[in-house]
């Protein structure tokens, strides 16, 4: 089970790095013409520490601290001293990134030390004690990588995705968002749709006396067709890329004393839940982050669904509803030893108790049945369920455990990693998951936009080709290399068709 | 209600004055050129109160018609309704001298309306002529401008250098004044093209302007100036043509007129003439490649016009095709038919040849024959959004020479150029217009934020809230500011805005206030297509914008809510159609606004500005300079990310920003 382990180190850290994206990038940033420099290779004790420098002052801080000045982008041993003190702090490799040519575009310079707190302090100490030189804010390196232009905003999400992935799937997906990928898609659609908004524009801006062919709307019309529908199947991925992002979520649900918290203690192979015999035991929803074969997954377990008057206890099956609600997998845990041995009731007594707990059909899809505490229920009773079951087609996937004994448990996982496969894509495979809510919002509407274009097509061109001109506009957004204004005011693309020629004065 | 005539030109008396009466005067505005720029600026800087001067090498040249006899059009009727709600006079001129009337673009949404008409040429110069003559405070002088002469730049201003008059060719002495508004066409140093020949020159048949102003322009005041070209076709004598061969073209039945003060145009409806369109063929290619090595205009790069191309270019880039020749007339009484489409430089025997290959003319004689031009234009990034060059206090520029194309981008450029050269003058603060409010606020915009590379010619797309700016609330959109803010606009015509715009309203809120369910709107006005699966009440604007209503059926089935409207019936079917849509856009356009009202400080150095920007940003911001924060988004190659840092900085240094500026919008 080495595939399990804990991936989130508190929600808190994911906001944190979320929010570097478009909000801080575009927020007042403090004076520019100022150095900055940070331990880029995270805290705590290391072999090797990475301290890098970016700004107008960084060939400066490198003459400071080293003598003979690294060629560029040469790894070069060198002694680092404090430029006052004239202490030798420790010997590293020095690098030296020319600006433009660097990740921020800047002058830019890295300090490969040896990682123990002391010589890191010293060295961060040295840089500091020299004019014009800060310590970095969070994010900022690659808000002056994107101000330099050499991101647009799904590469540094992409980037900041990648930083802060910890599984490997998160990790791949990440990497070909950076990479450019996502944004890619995006850059070619908002090509296909300038091209037709061109085709528009010069179809409206060339009246009837300047030969402009008709068949020019009909082009559009089948263009932006096959666009909206480019565009529709990249929205109707079940939103793997975003459940990849920001974890599966999973939750265990049934009826009390099925043995919810004891799958989940077994999966997350610590007491995270309290478990014992009185039915009724947990309340809240308990929470634990996994990474279960390179798949993030937020697992829950919910209090036993049962008709209670103790308040706080109807507080605990309201939450656990509203949890099964938002889910996007239930395994919903079954006491073996009420399910009846008659074979034609079995699947009757299963569905039944499924429609109670799982209250939407579209829930009961998502759902892998465990038929649990197969080590009290005989084998006869087990084999007699299982052969029912199969031949039973409206029953979801089930596998019998045995939260006490752990038999079973290799089948639960392969079903469950399977099942997450589904759910969050290869994010090798195929084209680039969505994987923003922002990137989904913009995107939605944007094919709204586009409706607007067939539903005005024959009733006002002008508005028609205001659809267009949204569609762009939202298009646009998403990479962040172009706003509304700047957007829509350069749509007139220049096309080389005999139309644009035949002009009247 | 007001009784609405047409204005009868009065002939032109002996107006003009001589240079030696002039010498001692001193006037607010100097306007060099009679062209369609400069009559307007003469006629806005006199409605602001402007002593005005118009100096023209010719007076009988001025209001005419250098190429095509039109005006109007997609995009352009846009500019000529404009100018006309700022009481231009380009709008009631084409009323006057109209002959063929139509609305292009019927079929594709009244927000792309195109108002156009063929015109009469000697009637519109004439009615330009009277209406600058009978306009107060203006002056014309025959004469030609050598120089410009300056003086100390006011320290208080933007600006190294300060215009205070021009000096006259041929020893003419000086005039002085406060502004200076220049619209020399095509005539700064123009050169004209026939077949091998060339000879200096801004028109056939007018003498050159002097090099003088040319030089100053580029070497004394350091200007950065391109070369564009442009050209026109020949004139074919109406008698020799044979139109059987091609199609007629008739006008609308009822013109429509382009001025919002008038409710019918000089010519009737059943005097209007027609146009006949033909087609070219494969021997008019022929004569082209036969005669390219004869036509030295074509084989210069100079950048040539897309949007008015020479029949060499169109058919040396699109060969084996044909291509439309619209036979458009002079006038009511010229012999004279002008071939649209056939702009050509070649020599006049092959000119001949190549027309004669088309269908219709195969007869045909030449009386002028078409020649090409090439000619001087400032680098209109140069300019603030009054037009006023940045460099130099009073100095104004408007026109062709600003690098457009078209009597209607000229005139629009005039107008604004007028108005402001008139409002320095008078020591009043400039005023700019805002690109989401008119499109002569976007040509302009477009002109100084991001300059030309083409001669540039207006288009909708050009404008980013089409829908709002229409041909058809240009009085709403400017009658009312032009009168209120600017000055420009007359008492008459402010209340006749005013009447329309309360009369809209009234007529909005009335429909507002009917409420019925579709059902019950299919009883009361009969067999319409009103979808009923939306069970909701609709008000009766919003039963308007559906296709097969009309205010007339409205107003029969409301005769006290909706019948006292009728005269608005048109305009309030359009307003129904948009008004959803431009609502939408009010946040966009509020935004739009804000970042157009941040100025970006004119000494800034963006090479060295200690903000976050890459070297190619700013690059692009150090050639351009950019006048606003809107401006400077608007630039290709800008990041969203560089706007942001340049806000802050903007925003922290906002108490440096000493020029004050008026926005209107």
């Amino acid at each position: 089970m080495h595939f399990i382990r804990g991936w989130r180190r508190s929600a808190a850290v994911i906001t944190a790095i979320r929010s570097l994206s478009v909000k801080r990038l575009l927020c007042s940033i403090g004076s520019e013409d100022d150095t900055i420099f940070a331990v880029s290779s995270g805290q705590g004790r290391c072999g090797v520490a990475v301290v890098r420098v970016s700004g107008p002052a960084s060939a400066h801080a490198v003459r400071s601290l080293t003598r003979g000045f690294p060629a560029a982008r040469v790894a070069s041993l060198r002694s680092i001293t404090h430029p006052q003190t004239r202490e030798l702090l420790d010997r590293g490799l020095v690098l030296w990134f020319p600006g433009p040519g660097s990740f921020t575009g800047e002058d830019s310079a890295e300090f490969h030390i040896h990682g123990g707190p002391a010589v890191i302090s010293g060295v961060l100490q040295a840089l500091g004690s020299l004019p014009g030189l800060r310590p970095a804010e969070a994010g900022e390196f690659t808000r002056r990588a994107f101000g330099a232009g050499k991101l647009d905003l799904t590469e540094v999400e992409g980037l900041g995705d990648l930083i802060h992935a910890e599984t490997e799937a998160q990790r791949r997906q990440a990497l070909r968002q950076m990479a450019g990928d996502l944004g890619r898609i995006y850059q070619d659609w908002r090509f296909r749709l300038k091209r037709c908004l061109a085709h528009v524009e010069a179809f409206i801006d060339f009246s009837e006396d300047e030969l402009i062919e008709d068949g020019i709307l009909n082009d559009v019309d089948t263009a932006v067709r096959q666009l909206m529908t480019d565009m529709e199947n990249h929205l109707s991925d079940q939103r793997r890329g975003e459940r990849l992002r920001s974890g599966v979520q999973v939750v265990i649900a049934g009826s009390t004393n099925a043995g919810k918290s004891s799958l989940l203690n077994m999966l997350t192979q610590r007491p995270a839940a309290i478990v014992s015999a009185t039915a009724g035991t947990t309340r809240d929803v308990v929470e634990v982050p996994l990474d279960m074969g390179g798949y993030p997954v937020l697992l829950s377990d919910t209090a036993g669904l049962r008709d209670t008057t103790d308040s706080v206890e109807q507080e605990g099956v309201r939450r656990a509803r509203q949890r099964v609600e938002q889910a996007d997998l239930s395994l919903v845990v079954v006491d073996l030893t009420q399910v009846p041995s008659e074979p034609q009731l079995v699947p009757v007594f299963l569905s039944e108790h499924l429609k109670n707990i799982l209250e939407h059909s579209s829930h009961r899809q998502q759902c892998i049945l465990i038929l649990n505490k197969s080590d009290l229920s005989s084998a006869e009773h087990n084999r007699s369920i299982q052969a029912s079951l199969e031949r039973s087609d409206d029953v979801p996937a089930a596998c019998f455990l045995s939260c006490h004994t752990r038999d079973g448990l290799e089948d639960l996982l392969t079903l469950l990693q399977n099942r997450l496969k589904t759910l969050c894509g290869d994010p090798l495979i195929g084209s680039p998951s969505l994987t923003q809510t922002r990137h989904r919002t913009l995107l939605q509407k944007s094919v709204e936009a586009l409706h607007q274009y067939h539903q005005y097509r024959d009733v006002d061109l002008v508005l028609a080709a205001e659809g267009l001109r949204l569609g762009l506009s939202s298009l646009g957004r998403i990479t962040g290399r172009a706003g509304v204004f700047w957007q829509v005011g350069s749509s007139r693309s220049r096309i080389d068709h005999p139309s644009e020629w035949v002009g009247a004065k | 209600m007001l009784v609405r005539r047409l204005r009868f030109p009065k002939t032109l008396s002996t107006c003009s004055i001589q240079a030696s009466d002039i010498h001692t005067q001193h006037y607010d505005v100097i306007v060099v050129g009679g062209g369609h720029a400069g009559t307007e600026a003469v006629a806005a800087a006199s409605r602001v109160g402007a002593k005005t001067l118009l100096i023209t090498q010719k007076i009988q040249t001025i209001g005419a018609l250098s190429c095509n006899p039109s005006l109007g059009g997609v995009g352009k009727g846009h500019l000529v309704k404009e100018i006309d709600a700022l009481d231009g006079v380009m709008g009631r001129a084409g009323d006057w001298a109209g002959v063929h009337f139509s609305i292009l673009n019927r079929s594709k949404g009244p927000a792309v309306w195109g108002p156009r008409t063929q015109l009469d040429r000697q009637r519109y110069k004439d009615f330009i002529q009277s209406e600058l003559l009978s306009t107060p405070r203006v002056t014309i002088l025959e004469g030609s401008v050598q120089d410009l002469l300056f003086t100390t730049a006011d320290p208080e201003k933007p600006g190294r250098h300060k215009v205070y008059g021009i000096r006259l060719a041929h020893g003419g002495g000086e005039i002085h004044s406060c502004s200076v508004v220049l619209t020399t066409g095509t005539f700064l140093s123009g050169a004209l093209f026939i077949g091998q020949n060339t000879s200096p020159g801004g028109r056939m048949a007018d003498p050159p302007s002097c090099a003088g102003l040319s030089h100053t322009l580029k070497e004394v005041l350091g200007l950065k100036v391109g070369r564009l070209r442009t050209g026109t076709p020949p004139r074919i004598i109406k008698d020799t043509i044979d139109f059987s061969l091609t199609l007629i073209r008739l006008p609308d039945p009822s013109p429509t007129p382009f001025s919002f003060m008038n409710t019918h145009t000089h010519c009737k409806p059943e005097e209007q003439l027609p146009c006949y369109l033909t087609y070219t063929t494969p021997g008019v290619e022929r004569v082209v490649k036969e005669s390219s090595h004869h036509n030295s205009h074509i084989q210069q790069d100079t950048k040539g016009p897309r949007y008015c191309p020479s029949i060499e270019s169109k058919v040396l880039r699109f060969p084996g095709r044909q291509h439309q020749v619209w036979l458009e007339p002079e006038g009511l009484t010229s012999d004279l038919m002008y071939p649209q489409g056939l702009s050509m430089t070649m020599p006049p025997e092959k000119q001949l040849c190549l027309i004669r290959e088309i269908p219709g003319l195969q007869r045909a004689k030449i009386c002028t024959p078409g020649y090409g031009v090439q000619y001087d234009f400032v680098c209109p990034t140069q300019l603030f959004p009054w037009l006023q060059v940045k460099s130099t206090q009073g100095l104004f520029l408007a026109g062709q020479i600003n690098g457009t194309t078209g009597y209607e981008e000229a005139a629009a450029q005039g107008l604004w150029a007028g108005v402001n050269a008139g409002r320095t003058s008078l020591s009043k603060p400039p005023v700019s217009l805002s690109r989401t409010q008119s499109y002569i606020g976007v040509l302009i915009d477009d002109l100084i934020g991001r300059g030309v590379t083409e001669p540039y010619r207006m288009f909708t797309s050009r404008a980013e809230f089409r829908t709002a700016l229409r041909p058809d609330n240009a009085d709403l959109r400017l009658t009312l500011r032009g009168f209120e803010e600017l000055g420009c606009v007359s008492e008459q015509r402010y209340n006749e805005a005013l009447r329309v715009q309360v009369s809209l309203n009234d007529a909005l809120s009335a429909l507002k206030s009917i409420h019925l369910s579709a059902s019950r709107w299919k009883d009361k006005l009969g067999d319409v297509n009103i979808s009923e699966t939306k069970s909701s009440i609709l008000n009766g604007v919003e039963v308007l914008q559906y296709k097969d209503v009309s205010l007339q059926m409205l107003a029969s089935a409301f005769p006290e809510l909706a019948g006292l409207y009728l005269e608005f019936s048109e305009r309030l079917k359009v307003e129904a159609i948009y008004r959803p849509h431009c609502e939408k856009q009010r946040k966009e356009i509020e935004r739009m606004q804000a970042e157009e009202s941040l100025y970006l400080p004119e000494d800034i150095d963006y090479l060295t500005l200690p903000v976050s920007l890459s070297q190619e940003v700013r690059e692009i911001l150090d050639s351009v300079r950019p006048s606003t924060l809107g401006a400077a988004a608007r630039l290709s190659g800008i990041t969203p990310a560089a706007i942001v840092h340049l806000f802050n900085y903007v925003h922290r240094n906002k108490h440096r920003n000493h020029s004050k500026i008026v926005g209107v919008s």
